[in-house]
């Protein structure tokens, strides 16, 4: 394993960690502004993203590197007011994180890529039961993906 | 003009060598293959949706927002695939009736077979992430989970009617 590739993979897994972190701050302001019966399903989600970070904390010490921590807060995409707001927000902060993951996919290693797809994939599924749609592209621009070899999926440091 | 007589002396030979003469065209790239697969597989998913969206179902209204995203995918894909003037000719449209499966004629079976086959489809483009370039890549794995996307929601379809 080369050096370049290492490193590729720690700054894959970084930015998938940052995303993450990013979106289970932005879980906890959703939830507040939920009813009971989506709060229990945000809830559910956080604990799965929660135990997500776990496993990339893991990969990234395996790889030697010193997993980035959380930041104390993230701005919001959005103002948040209201539950509608928060549903919104659930399903931007996942198709977030599918692109985070899809970085990983660009990765030269079968065996993180297929979990980068396996992981935007329950992205997908979840931005599906919170908004009740689904996308073309997800975790991807249209015009993204339309860029041929110049297609590179970016996470957001912030919801 | 002296110029570009001596620069067209090596062309004028080349050509009286005929084609042959440049060379043997570099094997296709997995990722060729893999795009063609890719494009027949969204074709005969069309098919499925057009032939149920036509039939009595009543599922139009339903299904009609998920064929136009597998049409989004295919138009994608074909983007990525450049056929060189000469060789193997681009997948055809899947004529109805053909290659394209029967499907139930109830609101029900015709669900659960999209159902069936968007998650079969979401399989197979995850099984080849492997073998292709980066972006192909992002690309197949972002339309697996599109296609594992439509399969919830025809589940969470069906569930409700």
């Amino acid at each position: 394993m080369s050096g370049t590739a290492d490193a590729s993979k720690r700054g894959a897994l970084q930015a998938a960690l940052a995303a993450l972190n990013a979106a289970i701050y932005g879980y906890g302001v959703a939830g507040a502004h939920l009813p009971t019966t989506s709060r229990e399903t945000a809830q559910q989600d956080w604990v799965q993203h929660q135990a997500t970070r776990d496993t990339l904390e893991t990969m990234l010490t395996s790889l030697g590197a010193q997993p980035l921590p959380a930041q104390d807060a993230y701005r919001l995409p959005f103002p948040v007011h209201s539950a509608h707001a928060a549903v919104s927000l659930a399903g931007y902060l996942e198709n977030q994180l599918a692109a985070a993951y899809l970085g990983l996919v660009a990765l030269d290693d079968a065996r993180l890529r297929a979990w980068g797809a396996q992981q935007a994939q329950a992205c997908a599924l979840r931005a599906t039961t919170w908004l009740g749609r689904t996308a073309a592209f997800p975790g991807l621009s249209s015009r993204a993906s339309r860029a041929g070899s110049t297609a590179s999926a970016q996470p957001s440091r912030s919801p | 003009m002296l110029a570009a007589t001596v620069m067209s002396v090596p062309l004028f030979a080349a050509a009286c060598k005929g084609l042959g003469a440049l060379g043997t065209p570099p094997k296709p790239l997995p990722d060729v293959a893999v795009l063609r697969d890719a494009i027949s597989a969204e074709q005969v998913m069309i098919a499925r949706y057009s032939s149920v969206i036509a039939g009595p179902a009543g599922l139009a209204p339903a299904l009609t927002p998920l064929l136009g995203q597998h049409l989004e995918h295919l138009a994608t894909l074909r983007s990525r695939l450049i056929v060189p003037a000469g060789s193997q000719a681009p997948p055809q449209p899947v004529k109805s009736g053909s290659a394209a499966p029967r499907m139930p004629g109830t609101p029900a079976g015709a669900l659960t077979a999209l159902e069936t086959a968007e998650a079969d489809a979401a399989s197979s483009l995850v099984s080849r992430l492997a073998v292709v370039s980066p972006s192909l890549a992002q690309l197949l794995a972002s339309i697996a989970a599109s296609e594992a996307s439509h399969a919830l929601l025809l589940r969470q379809h069906g569930g409700v009617r």
